[in-house]
């Protein structure tokens, strides 16, 4: 086990650690009164903060503030007087450390790297993940659920998000740092991370499983329309689904804002598909391009 | 809010306090546990102060016991006498009158100063003005200004002179007070001094120390906590309060203020929070501290040549081990580069050896020999055979084995030769049977067993000229005839033979070819051409043959590379670039015992590694690794640098053997006299130096001695004799009379040296001193005689002086006298002080010491 | 008159202060407008907007983070250089020659780090309480500029102590520049725009073709004035839009 205890307590890792406990403690503080709200709900009673009055901000509201930066501060100064920063060897160009980590919130960017070609891990997705962001609210149209925890008004939204930020961000993040040692190798905590550590992987291009050289042109046609189609239905598909339901989440939303809804949400899940491709049936390539590569 | 007011306060003042609590952790932390010097330079005062009151108290005792104390008192009751006299009415009254006009004077010279200056002030700005204008006007008030100048002048040359005759009437009445006072003051002057030294002792306060040095970066802050490191007290064995061992070395040589402290122990010398931290004992800091005998890797960073550097004897040791094994032959080591190899030629190694001694010797050198420089590389019997079949094939075509029985011996020859072979002093460098070889580093072959080992024939041709076969052979060239050389050759056959050799191809058995192709093989993977001149395989000995065979293009010998790993900075490689394989959890992960631990056993790391063993005792590992590790890639500024020999030697455009020349030149390297004397920074200190030669030895003796080297010393510290008389076989001279010339010439125009006078300086003596006498009689008076011997009395420390007067020349001697480390720091004579006149007479009295005609 | 009294009734002691301490509703609203560090703060707040468990306290942990942050950094600025030469030794030089100077450090660090993590648990709940939803959409896109900014602060602070782990978290992070599309060397069609190693994104970035001095100067100079700056203005922009689009979210509306 010592091997865990060394990369647990690595200084800069004890922000991680207290990362984890804090989003689980968070995570599951969230649903719990989301829980509770959906119940009184249920139920017709009021939940809290519906019809409160106004106070005032001095002191209540300042009292608070001070409290907790009191707090945080003492946190912090302790934190700085047990664990001192990180200082390694003086910089020097040539010899590469192995693994070369990046600053532990980007992991989940450099584990995605393992999936996809730089540019897409390392450019569009953050690029994506930023817009992402930004054009939640104008997206999500669903009124309700605006100012309280509730899970059962959005389960969507919340479903979804959770995914991404839980799932794809945090869990990357915590492998990036825990378990991938030399090498981008994967191990496990109790395991010592040994440098000369050899794994092959044999892995291949998705259209070369069935024989078709994704180098050739056919491979770069089935290549291409795999990836168009996977986008082509995904848009579709729901909104047939949709239309046919004759559903109102679609007449608010408006044609444009679905497609974004919908390719932004495709894209996210791409990743999860990529890992299970490159990781159970060792794909490395969906379509290979004299120009680029998915 | 109202149901939080009742605990918040109690909040308030709990996280109050827990932040109270914090920030005095915070300070102590700061100024205790982050500080450790100064408890370190508190308690290092305190032993300091202690001592210091201890001299203190010392002083004054001997203050009180040697009657200085009565002589204060009297002094001290003088003084009074002459204060109470002073502090009379009527001197007081007088004293004070004069001291009125004293003040008087003092206001007028004052006032006479600033009249000065203004008058000056006036005058400079006139003269600018005339200068400018050239008006008549100003050149009048120059005038008018200059006079006034001159008129204040001497009114104040005439108070200066009233005040002068004043105070010597104050001092007439305060009488000898003052001279009084000054004595006393003298008389304390050293118990004084001391505790002054206290007090300021105790007045120190704690601080960082640090030496800086910019053009390095560094900042060593080591003396914080080790206070004592340069003191002239001992006072403690405790660390950190010790003082650096030897200080006369290595701090007379680089001064703390100037070299800081990690500059050759290494470690972090900025640190300050704790000895780990500071003495690099942590994680990320890749130069921890180098202690004791190791710290001699950082003399490498700067000095050239570490051979015969004092302070540096440990990896001295190292450096002549790497040239004894020749490490340099596989790996590509700093400094070494031009070394040859260090194994003798194989293109025709077939015509020399027995071919089953060659396999055996393959397989395990050390059943030969024991103390055999070629390692073991573990081949198997059929390894060891093919690559002998491989070196015989260059020659023939079978694998052929000789074997002398007694039969084969011409008894009367093998007599004739014993003489030979005595005379020619062929055990200074060969052993033979644990005899012999003293000049161990000329690392010539072992002799016990080599009549079972070669053949006569190229025993034979080999004595007649080693050159041929070997051309860089140390071996000298004897001028024998061909009988004197068959009878010394029959004489090593017949003597050195192993009766336990057994031969398996005394009937020649041809050599299979693809046997030949393997041998070729493993020759090319294991690089013995690293050591050994091989046919066809001279390019390959600076490049791997790995990178050849991987295609890679090596143009022009710009990526040469030994077949071993480079070490040209091995002091730096990172540790997680070494490679500890199948050791990783045996021993630390440090370079040191990397390093090491390949030397023990080459091949411990993995299996398929291909370094020889050359069993080196731990007695050896240690210095090797010392200097393998000093080969670091920190560059240093030039004003560290101090160049090696053959640096400088190669800046001022002088080959490697540029000081021999001419037929000097040819005549060395047939008898090599490089093999055991020096010249200058060439060959070696077996036989004396010969840099001075010229200047030193009389020339007369010199004939004398090349004809007949007949000096008394232990048999094989003897001169070899070269040539033996074609006459009747009897021993009568030495090199041929034109070669002695050759000598001559050489010694007159190349070995002299300017500071040694060719007659001694003419003294003018007082009256008729016999000077021959006085020299006798000085060199009693001295105990010269402690280690010099004269006829049959004295020491033997020093070399005899018997006959000293037909060996020296009288400059020499002299200049000799005056400082015996002149010529050779390391010589034992003390250094007398002599002055130039008991030197004219000890010289006077040394030359006269010769062999009666 | 006491000493205190007369103290409080000169006219530098009410310039300052302007009100006294009795504890009327006027005199608690001027409390929090009269008051420049305050008068971010509405007078009067909803009562579920107090409960912790419904705001985390993270945003304003993230304000106090940051001016943890900015103030050891300030402090820390006294003692570094911004070239290779130096500041690897300057880092050094804080942990053992300035007073206080490891403590100032591992601060800055720690704060930094707990910033990252704070912001992101901010967004989590704005998110889990749907807050983002109208009016707020516009403030919910200031918080990601701002969470984005947060960790490009760190990240640019990350290379400035010139360590191993420093500078090779640098090289991966801006190897990824390289890949983008069209700009970056590496990147798709880039060779369409005759991009190379010496003019494409991560060129522009670095100051370089490699991480040298000039990325150490960039990462310092976004590091102290240019981020800092713009992260400043954009939650004053935050702070101010929570307040008009009607403070903390609440079911009520």
């Amino acid at each position: 086990m010592s091997p865990f205890i060394e990369i647990i307590s690595a200084p800069d890792n004890i922000a991680i650690v207290m990362m984890i406990l804090m989003v689980i403690f968070f995570t599951v503080w969230a649903f719990l009164q989301a829980f509770r709200n959906d119940a009184m709900r249920r139920k017709g009673e009021r939940i809290e903060g519906e019809g409160d009055g106004k106070t005032d901000s001095w002191k209540p509201l300042v009292r608070i503030e001070f409290v907790i930066a009191l707090i945080v501060f003492i946190g912090l100064t302790f934190w700085s007087l047990v664990v001192d920063a990180p200082l390694e060897e003086l910089a020097s160009p040539t010899l590469t450390p192995n693994p070369a980590k990046a600053p532990w919130y980007f992991l989940g960017l450099q584990e995605m790297l393992v999936y996809f070609d730089p540019w897409i891990a390392g450019v569009v997705l953050p690029t994506l993940i930023i817009i992402g962001l930004i054009a939640i609210p104008y997206i999500d149209n669903n009124p309700k659920g605006n100012g309280y925890y509730t899970f059962a008004e959005r389960k969507w939204a919340i479903l979804i998000f959770c995914f991404g930020f839980l799932a794809l961000w945090i869990l990357l993040i915590v492998i990036g740092v825990f378990f991938r040692g030399p090498g981008w190798l994967w191990f496990w905590p109790w395991e010592a991370w040994d440098h000369h550590r050899v794994i092959y992987e044999g892995t291949t291009d998705l259209t070369n499983l069935v024989g078709i050289d994704s180098r050739s042109g056919l491979g770069f046609f089935i290549g291409g329309g795999l990836v168009t189609f996977y986008y082509a239905l995904g848009m579709l598909l729901p909104y047939l689904y949709w239309k046919k339901r004759n559903s109102e989440f679609l007449k608010d939303l408006g044609v444009l804002p679905y497609v974004t809804i919908s390719f932004l949400f495709w894209t996210m899940l791409a990743l999860p598909i990529k890992m299970f491709l490159r990781l159970v049936l060792l794909v490395k390539y969906v379509w290979v391009t004299p120009w680029f590569n998915i | 809010m109202k149901q939080k007011s009742s605990y918040t306060p109690l909040l308030f003042a709990f996280l109050s306090l827990l932040l109270l609590g914090l920030t005095f952790w915070v300070i102590w932390k700061d100024e205790v546990q982050l500080r450790p010097w100064k408890s370190y330079q508190q308690e290092y005062k305190e032993l300091k102060g202690k001592k210091l009151q201890e001299e203190y108290d010392r002083a004054k005792k001997e203050f009180d016991s040697n009657g200085n104390a009565r002589k204060l008192e009297s002094l001290q009751a003088k003084l009074k006498a002459e204060e109470d006299f002073f502090n009379s009415r009527e001197v007081q009254e007088k004293y004070k009158k004069l001291r009125g006009q004293l003040d008087i004077i003092g206001s007028s010279l004052a006032q006479n100063q600033k009249k000065l200056q203004e008058t000056r002030g006036r005058f400079l700005e006139a003269e600018y003005l005339y200068i400018r204008d050239q008006k008549e006007h100003d050149k009048k008030v120059m005038q008018r200004l200059q006079g006034g100048i001159e008129e204040l002048k001497k009114s104040r040359d005439a108070l200066l002179e009233r005040k002068k005759g004043i105070e010597e009437n104050i001092d007439e009445l305060t009488g000898d007070a003052e001279a009084i006072r000054a004595e006393i003051m003298s008389l304390h002057k050293g118990l004084d001094e001391k505790l002054a030294a206290i007090k300021s002792n105790e007045r120190t306060s704690p601080e960082i120390g640090q030496i800086h040095i910019s053009d390095v970066g560094k900042a060593d802050r080591c003396i914080s906590c080790h206070a004592g490191i340069e003191s002239s007290y001992r006072l403690s064995e405790k660390q950190p309060f010790t003082r650096h061992p030897a200080s006369f070395v290595f701090l007379e040589n680089h001064p703390v203020s100037e070299y800081g402290c990690t500059f050759c122990h290494h470690g972090q010398g900025r640190a300050t929070t704790s000895p780990d931290k500071a003495h690099g004992w942590v994680d990320h800091w890749t130069e921890p501290m180098l202690r004791g005998s190791m710290t001699q890797s950082s003399c490498i960073s700067c000095h050239g040549d570490i051979e015969g550097l004092r302070g540096a004897e440990f990896i001295s040791k190292g450096s002549k081990l790497i040239k004894k094994y020749g490490c340099y032959g596989c790996h590509m080591i700093p400094g070494y580069e031009k070394l040859r190899e260090i194994g003798p030629v194989l293109a025709e190694v077939g015509t020399k050896v027995n071919y089953s001694w060659a396999v055996n010797w393959l397989q395990d050198p050390k059943t030969y020999y024991e103390a055999a420089r070629m390692p073991k590389f573990f081949f198997s019997q059929e390894e060891a055979e093919s690559i002998t079949d491989y070196l015989f094939s260059m020659t023939g075509t079978t694998r052929h084995d000789t074997l002398y029985t007694d039969d084969d011996i011409d008894w009367d020859l093998a007599e004739k030769g014993k003489a030979i072979w005595r005379q020619s002093r062929c055990n200074i460098c060969h052993t033979t049977n644990g005899k012999g070889g003293n000049h161990t580093e000329i690392h010539a072959p072992d002799l016990t067993k080599v009549g079972s080992k070669v053949t006569k024939e190229w025993l034979f041709n080999w004595i007649r000229d080693p050159k041929k076969y070997f051309p860089e052979t140390k071996m000298p060239r004897y001028r024998f005839n061909d009988q004197e050389l068959a009878a010394l050759v029959e004489y090593v056959v017949s003597e050195f033979q192993d009766w336990d050799f057994e031969p398996g191809y005394e009937e020649p058995v041809p050599i299979k070819a693809e046997s030949i192709e393997k041998g070729k093989a493993l020759v090319e993977k294991y690089g013995c051409f690293g050591c050994h001149k091989l046919k066809g395989m001279e390019e390959m000995q600076d490049i791997a043959p790995q990178l050849r065979s991987a295609g890679v293009n090596v143009a022009g010998g710009e990526t040469s590379e030994k077949i071993g790993a480079e070490l040209s900075s091995i002091g730096s490689k990172p540790v997680e670039l070494l490679d500890f394989g199948k050791m990783k959890d045996s021993i630390p992960h440090d370079r040191l015992s990397y390093v090491k631990q390949k030397l023990r056993d080459p091949r411990s790391y993995r299996d398929d590694l291909r370094m020889p063993d050359y069993r080196l005792s731990e007695e050896e590992i240690g210095p090797v690794a010392s200097v393998l590790l000093g080969f670091t890639d920190v560059s240093l500024p030039v004003r560290f640098i101090i160049p090696s020999y053959a640096e400088i030697e190669e800046l001022e455009g002088e080959s490697d053997r540029h000081i021999l020349s001419g037929d000097f030149e040819k005549l060395e390297a047939d008898v090599k006299c490089l093999n055991c004397h020096k010249i200058g920074n060439h060959g070696y200190n077996y036989a004396p130096d010969l840099a001075i030669a010229g200047s030193k030895l009389q020339e007369g003796w010199v004939r004398k001695f090349l004809k007949q080297p007949d000096i008394i010393r232990p048999m094989l510290k003897q001169m070899p004799r070269f040539n033996l008389d074609k006459q009747d076989g009897m021993i009568q001279g030495n090199l041929a009379d034109s070669e002695i010339e050759t000598v001559m010439k050489f010694f007159r125009s190349d070995l002299v040296s300017d500071d040694i006078p060719v007659s001694l300086p003419e003294l003018v003596d007082n009256g008729a001193v016999d000077r021959v006498l006085e020299g006798k009689r000085l060199y009693d008076k001295k105990g010269c005689v402690a280690c010099h011997q004269i006829g049959n009395a004295g020491g033997s420390v020093g070399p005899n002086l018997s006959f000293v007067g037909d060996r020296l020349t009288a400059g020499f001697v002299f200049k000799y006298l005056e400082d015996p480390q002149r010529y050779n720091p390391e010589n034992v004579e003390p250094n007398l002080g002599l002055t130039e006149r008991e030197r004219v007479y000890l010289t006077r009295y040394l030359m006269s010491l010769k062999q009666e005609e | 008159m006491s000493m205190l009294d007369r103290i409080k009734k000169s006219v530098i002691w009410k310039s300052i202060f302007r009100r006294d301490y009795k504890n009327t509703p006027r005199n608690r609203a001027l409390a929090i407008f009269g008051n420049i560090f305050m008068h971010l703060h509405p007078v009067k707040v909803r009562e579920s907007a107090l409960k912790l468990r419904f705001t985390w306290g993270m945003g304003g942990i993230s304000l106090f983070s940051f001016i943890i942050l900015t103030v050891t950094g300030f402090l820390l600025m006294f003692y570094y250089h911004p070239s290779v030469e130096k500041a690897y030794w300057d880092i050094k030089d804080l942990e053992f020659q300035v007073p206080y100077g490891i403590f100032l450090r591992n601060l800055h660090r720690w704060a930094g780090h707990f910033m990252v993590i704070v912001v992101w648990l901010h967004m989590f709940r704005v998110f889990m309480t749907g807050s983002y939803k109208s009016p707020r959409q516009f403030n919910w896109a200031i918080g990601v500029i701002l969470l984005v900014l947060t960790m490009l602060l760190s990240f640019t602070g990350y290379l400035l102590p010139w360590d191993q782990l420093g500078y090779w978290a640098i090289v991966v992070g801006t190897n990824m520049a390289a890949g983008t599309p069209l700009l970056g060397f590496e990147g798709p069609f880039s060779e369409y725009l005759g991009i190379t190693p010496y003019n494409d994104v991560r060129f522009a970035i670095l100051g370089g073709s490699t991480v040298g001095g000039n990325a150490l100067l960039r990462s310092y100079v976004w590091h102290c004035v240019v981020l800092p700056l713009v992260a400043v203005v954009l939650m004053a922009v935050h702070f101010w839009r929570v307040r008009k689009d009607g403070g903390i979210s609440g079911p009520h509306s």
